[in-house]
């Protein structure tokens, strides 16, 4: 709001009259402060190992409570919040996710991983309903309502892939009926997100995608990352002293390659470069014009935001704040020692002592930025000052054929003196038959040598055939500088002919395990929340030979065409002698007619005969 | 209903009828190796096609050319510098030879796999085998697939030695060029495993095991890097530094199996359809030329190697040890003199693997059981099975016709024995009467014999049925069967040093059995002790199969027949064994077919003169034709033979002696069966075909030990007498290989 009086007031200024507006815009934005930032947006930009880009873009905005309930969206997308108070949601977290996430090489999560989701789709929601059979019919509702509204098939998300998680997950929000609230969990891991899944989320945010950081959001550069989240998080926010409001918080992350994101959209074809454009490794006794050991790959060459993108920010979004922290909308982390050069349209802030060094842009409304960052070489994220993660996972299934086999997931705990606790979180599909009893923890490698309880808790909901997935939450505790793997058996069912989905010689794709670390505080001593997800599973299922149905059902209606249409013909159909079947007066007049007409032919032409 | 039943049992009796089988039996076995000669004809083999239409062969172009080759020039002196002996000068001015140690040859792969920002592990193996220890170490990296999510992968394998153990260093130095090339591109759906091995055997083997987690932890260590579920493999062959001609498919996997035809297919089609390289199979180089191949003989030979490569089971190259695991894997080789370069077997690889990667399913859609004939042509499961089975049906006619001849002796008996009825039936007195008008008795013959009071009696020699004793026969085929698994496991499980004694020995041993056992059922008290003890239970089977309750008829006198003398009990004795030893013959057959039609082929053929083979006393030239077929289709007879055929072949040069080359076989099947649990060979030779043996060897030995007339327990003495001059040879014959063996060996 006081943006676009701000743009009003400078409008009036240039044109030198009506100062008293600049008075107005004033004194508005004396009285707007007092409510809280509506609209946030913020791109941050890392660096990563490799010739890699972490770009991290955030939306936020809110609305209070009473306005929400009313239905007087602002900056809250409308047909978000209609679908969700349809559906009684209070509290909503949806992610669409693709690639991996590559610990090794690029160190902790952003977000702490809390804004990502496995590959796929995925949802979890609270909702206030009675009961369970009316919190599952509102999911339900809301599955469809975000279907539509994504273009994602969220409508799949029914009863047998729908989890309740116990340990996994906490409200972010503040609620007041927790007695009445549900938590519902759906995943779709072989949901492919693309395009069509950017275009309805960008259309959320007030700016769409044509003003500030969002302008750089283009499909054909997302979805060229090497990983890529998107999140969608709504929660209701109760600060003390002030109303209650509703904010929506949307994030997209991901990890581009630089050099492949520079490569020119016409023609991405990595083609072998022209001998003069190699860069090779002089110094090898070999080398010569013709023989070359490359050196390029672990450079990262130079970049703008042009060059990654697309295509520069066309300014800032005229509805951000034009003051303070949050104003900043567009940060690089990198060393203050490291040169950049920046273009006309941003003013630039550079981090104070103590924090980690970023340079900071602030952009003016309709005018474009761009930045050069020149050539570095990295190759470690230990190099770019990266955090490690807490803990890793890795989840393979073992075995092979098509009526057995087995789980193993497999957590090293890098620290040398802390244990982590965790909540592993598993949700298999119905087909997928977990033997609990051979459930087993056992520490494989570790330089802590004493006895150590890893499972310290199961929580287990076993499948009902066809109508629900097996939900497993285990508590485990991983000792310092240790692996543990956690190993069970399964059981592939043989499914009916009609439930195999399209592609079954594919084999099923069995959602990623949701790790969630326990007992961790952030900076300022308050507890936080960090996920990790491990990668989705391809299973393989005993298939039917597909056209052998199909054979048998041609087949058989050949034989059921043939035998039964000519035994049918002859049952029905009545035999009659010719000279029994009655003569009808069309056919006697017909018989007269022809009769008279051959009679009178043969007279004519019995008489031109006669004449010759 | 009475008057079928009578004459269906009199059929039964028919001698005619009775002299059939064996002549059907024959029948089915000449008619199943000539439907295998058939099949490389026209008419019964058909062409190739591709069956699943995501594979979309040769549709993408490739960009593998260019400065690529400056890339793969520099990597293979990295390479070559590590795998090759290098020659240095030394201070002193001598030349010294130097080959790099494992380790460093893997920090150098490794560090080309780095410089290419591709992530990489390795993983160590120790396989102990005859008392000998392989170890070695497999180096891999993965390209993740830029937008993947980890789910599937394609495999592609370079081993450093190849499977005729020659250097494959352009081969590894194209697997790490590629790694680098395809990394580049971001529209991979599937992660790309590049694993180089130090050999094709082991090495491939302790990888894909550990990768399923089906590896035993002590030997081979775990992989740290894995990635999803694999789903095609590309090994990589490239022996030689100059251009080539040919690319060679290998694809035969362990135990006969083999991939999906589609992947051949595919590779075939990109190789010559789209960079336009010659494609050969199973080793046609050696003994076809290229414009030749769609010739009669040289699809049979086609067929003929593979059968072979099938039949023994064990590993053609690296791609073999994924079959197992169903992942369907094949390897290419560069062959010959020509103008192809790496850049061209590059491409193929580049495009094959497009290929592998657009697939949304598994491999799926193709054969998997089919015998190829020429890069174009094949034959499928439903047209060569058949001949399988029709010599496994060979043997189940001849167990029949000797199950019932079993069930019958030809016993003088005086007329009015025959014609009184017995008392249980007295309705169907006129059908009895009927069924001896009948000319069952055709083969009655007017026998002058002096009896007791010097007066002639009127002996007529007829088909009398009598009860069957199989206790005896099935214990001993059951302890013949159990026993033949020592062997197997003397064999496989033996040092290498002791190898050929072992085989010596054991060879020794195996053909002594039929002659020692053959003495021991001589002597008739054995067989009329366990008819004491077996007799009267053993008499629930009724002979000829027909229930009890119902109506006897005819000359079924089952209730009522005497005791048999001691000749008719050998005879019975020796029919009811060979009978149930082709029964079991036929069925294994038969399985075997299903499993590896190859392997069952080859032992059906070898196992076919046993089916008649028999115990024939009074015919003394039928016994030694039995004899010579035993001693030929003798497991180690025909072992020799295949060394010297292989040898004149030319699979081996002069150098290797019999010995060696005997030496070699035994090792490989030692370590197929503890490295690639390859059971083929054992199996076959040691439950299908020795057992077999040995029955049928009883039986030809016992003809000779027994006598005509039955009154064998008098004679015995001196019949061994007789016979020690013939036995000897008999024995000379057959242990000839294995004191041969001796003999070199000294």
């Amino acid at each position: 709001m006081c943006s676009l009086l701000q743009q009003v007031a400078q409008g009036a200024s240039k044109h030198n009259a009506m100062m008293f507006l600049t008075f107005l815009y004033l004194a508005a934005c004396l009285v707007l402060t007092t409510l809280a930032t509506d609209y946030f947006e913020r791109l941050d930009l890392t660096p990563l190992p490799l010739g890699s880009l972490l770009a991290s873009f955030e939306f936020r905005s809110n609305e209070t409570l009473s306005a929400y309930n009313s239905q007087n969206f602002r900056y809250f997308p409308r047909s978000l919040g209609q679908v969700l108070q349809h559906a009684d949601t209070k509290e909503l977290h949806l992610r669409f996710s693709t690639g991996r996430w590559d610990t090794e090489t690029w160190g902790a999560r952003p977000w702490d991983g809390t804004k990502e989701g496995g590959t796929g789709v995925e949802l979890w929601a609270w909702i206030n309903a009675e009961n369970e059979k009316e919190a599952m019919r509102k999911w339900i509702t809301l599955n469809q309502g975000l279907s539509g509204l994504f273009c994602a098939s969220l409508n799949f998300i029914d009863e047998t892939r729908t989890t309740k998680p116990v340990l996994s997950f906490q409200p972010a929000g503040t609620h007041t009926q927790n007695g009445s609230l549900h938590l519902l969990h759906g995943v779709l891991p072989g949901e492919v997100v693309c395009t069509e899944n950017l275009t309805p989320f960008l259309k959320l945010l007030p700016c769409k995608g044509k003003a500030g950081v969002a302008s750089l959001l283009d499909g054909h550069k997302i979805f060229d990352a090497s990983w890529q989240s998107m999140s969608v998080d709504v929660r209701p926010r109760c600060l003390t002293g002030q109303e209650c409001l509703v904010e929506i918080a949307q994030t997209i992350d991901m990890v581009l390659n630089i050099a492949r994101a520079k490569r020119p959209r016409g023609d991405p074809i990595p083609r072998p470069v022209q001998p003069h454009e190699l860069i090779c490794d002089e110094t090898k006794s070999y080398h010569n014009h013709e023989t070359c050991y490359p050196v390029d790959a672990l450079e990262t060459p130079e970049w703008s935001l042009n060059d990654v993108f697309g295509r520069p920010v066309a300014g800032a979004c005229p509805l951000c704040d034009e003051e303070g922290p949050e104003a900043k909308s567009l940060c690089l982390h990198v060393p203050h020692s490291q040169g950049v050069w920046i273009g006309a349209g941003g003013f630039e802030v550079r981090s104070g002592p103590g924090e980690r060094e970023k340079r900071c842009w602030q952009l003016v409304p309709g005018e474009r930025f761009d930045f050069d960052m020149p050539k570095t070489s990295v190759r470690t994220h230990a190099q770019l000052d990266l955090t490690d993660e807490l803990i890793t996972a890795e989840r393979t299934m073992t075995g092979h054929g098509a009526a057995k086999g087995g789980m193993r997931t497999v957590f090293t705990n890098p620290s040398s003196k802390d244990p982590v606790d965790i909540v592993v979180f598993e949700s298999l599909p119905w087909f997928l038959r977990p033997f609990m009893h051979t459930l087993k923890a056992q520490i494989t490698d570790t330089g802590f040598p004493s006895e150590w309880e890893v499972i310290k808790d199961v929580y287990y909901r076993p499948a009902v055939d066809r109508k629900r997935g097996t939900q497993i939450e285990m508590v485990l505790s991983i000792p310092p500088s240790s692996t543990v793997m956690v190993t069970y058996d399964f059981e592939k069912a043989i499914l009916r002919y009609t439930e195999y989905p399209p592609d079954a010689n594919r084999g099923f794709i069995v959602a990623p395990a949701v790790v969630r670390i326990l007992n961790q505080v952030d900076a300022t001593g308050n507890a936080k929340a960090i996920y990790i997800r491990t990668t989705s599973l391809l299973l393989s299922l005993p298939t039917p030979d597909f056209s052998m149905p199909y054979n048998v059902i041609i087949l058989t209606s050949t034989v059921m065409a043939l035998a039964f249409g000519s035994i049918f013909n002859i049952l029905i159909r009545r035999f009659v002698a010719f000279d029994e079947v009655p003569e009808n007066k069309l056919s006697k007049i017909v018989k007269t007619s022809r009769f008279r007409i051959a009679l009178l032919k043969e007279r004519i032409m019995g008489k031109a005969g006669k004449k010759e | 209903m009475g008057l079928l039943r009578s004459s269906l049992s009199n059929l039964r009796t028919s001698p005619r009828l009775l002299a059939v089988p064996p002549y059907i039996s024959l029948l089915c076995m000449l008619g199943g190796i000539i439907w295998i000669l058939l099949l490389p004809l026209d008419e019964y083999s058909r062409r190739t096609y591709i069956s699943e239409n995501a594979l979309l062969p040769g549709q993408v172009h490739t960009y593998f050319h260019g400065t690529e080759q400056n890339i793969f020039r520099a990597y293979y002196h990295e390479v070559a510098d590590v795998l090759e002996v290098q020659t240095k000068t030394a201070e002193d001015g001598s030349q010294q030879y130097m080959k790099a140690t494992p380790a460093h040859r893997n920090e150098r792969i490794r560090s080309i796999f780095h410089n290419s920002g591709i992530k990489t592990a390795s993983q160590s193996y120790k396989y102990n085998v005859g008392g000998q220890e392989l170890h070695g170490e497999n180096v891999y990296g993965i390209v993740h697939a830029p937008r993947g999510d980890g789910t599937e992968s394609i495999v592609i394998v370079a081993p450093i030695e190849n499977f005729e153990k020659q250097l494959n260093t352009n081969g590894v130095t194209l697997l790490l060029t590629l790694a680098r090339y395809f990394s580049r591109w971001s529209l991979w759906s599937k992660d790309i495993i590049l694993l180089v091995t130090p050999d094709t055997s082991a090495g491939p083997q302790a990888w894909i095991d550990a990768y399923l987690s089906q590896h035993n932890p002590e030997t081979v260590s775990s992989l740290t890097l894995k990635s999803g579920a694999i789903q095609g493999v590309i090994v990589i062959d490239y022996p030689f530094r100059h251009l080539f001609h040919e690319l060679h498919i290998s694809y035969d996997g362990i135990n006969g199996q083999l991939p999906n035809l589609d992947l051949i297919n595919t590779a075939i089609s990109i190789s010559s359809s789209q960079c336009g390289i010659p494609t050969l199979l199973q080793s046609q180089h050696r003994y076809a030329k290229p414009e030749h191949q769609h010739h009669y003989l040289n699809r049979l030979k086609v067929l003929g190697h593979g059968m072979r490569n099938q039949a023994i089971g064990h590993s053609t190259g690296a791609h073999s040890v994924f079959m197992p695991y169903h992942i369907d894997a094949i390897t290419l080789t560069a062959i010959g003199q020509g103008r192809e370069d790496e850049m061209a077997f590059g491409r193929v690889v580049e495009s094959l693997t497009r290929s592998i990667n657009n697939l949304l399913e598994k491999f799926h859609q193709s054969f998997f059981f089919y015998l190829l004939l020429q890069n174009t042509r094949f034959v499928s499961i439903g047209t060569y099975l058949p001949s399988a089975m029709a010599v496994g049906a060979g043997f189940t006619v001849m167990a029949i016709y000797l199950w019932l001849k079993s069930g019958y002796e030809q016993r003088e008996q005086g007329k009015e024995q025959i014609t009184k009825p017995t008392e249980r039936d007295d309705g169907s007195q006129d059908k009895i009467e009927r069924a001896l008008a009948d000319p069952n008795i055709t083969n009655e013959q007017l026998l002058k014999q002096p009896s007791a009071g010097g007066v002639d009696r009127v002996k007529t020699k007829v088909w009398k049925s009598v009860d069957r004793h199989i206790a005896l026969p099935a214990a001993l085929l059951a302890i013949l069967y159990l026993t033949s698994l020592v062997p197997m496991a003397i064999l496989v499980t033996a040092e290498h040093e002791t190898l050929l004694t072992r085989t010596g020995a054991l060879c020794t041993v195996i053909i002594m059995v039929p002659v020692g056992l053959s003495f021991i059922l001589a002597d008739n008290t054995y067989l009329v002790d366990t008819n004491i003890l077996f007799g009267p239970s053993t008499a629930a089977i009724s002979a000829n199969g027909v229930p009890k309750d119902l109506p006897e008829v005819g000359l079924i006198t089952t209730d009522s027949s005497p005791p048999l003398d001691p000749s008719t009990r050998l005879t019975q004795f020796h029919a009811i064994l060979k009978a149930l030893s082709l029964l079991v013959l036929g069925l294994q057959i038969t399985v075997l077919a299903t499993l590896n039609f190859s392997l069952s082929m080859f032992l059906g053929v070898l196992c076919s003169p046993l089916a008649f083979t028999g115990y024939y006393p009074s015919s003394p030239l039928r016994a030694r034709a039995s004899l010579i077929s035993i001693v030929l289709f003798n497991p180690f007879v025909i072992t020799n033979f295949a060394i010297m055929g292989a040898k004149l072949a030319g699979y081996y040069d002069d150098s290797f002696g019999m010995k060696e080359v005997l030496r070699q076989w035994l090792e490989a099947v030692s370590f197929g069966w503890s490295v690639w649990g390859a059971w083929g060979v054992p199996v076959g030779v040691f439950c299908v075909w020795l057992p077999a043996w040995i029955v049928a060897a009883i039986g030809v030995m016992s003809s000779f030990i027994a006598d005509e007339d039955g009154t064998i327990k008098n004679k015995v003495e001196k019949v061994k007498e007789d016979m020690k001059g013939g036995v000897q040879k008999v024995q000379k014959a057959a242990v000839r290989d294995s004191s041969q063996v001796r003999k070199r060996k000294k």
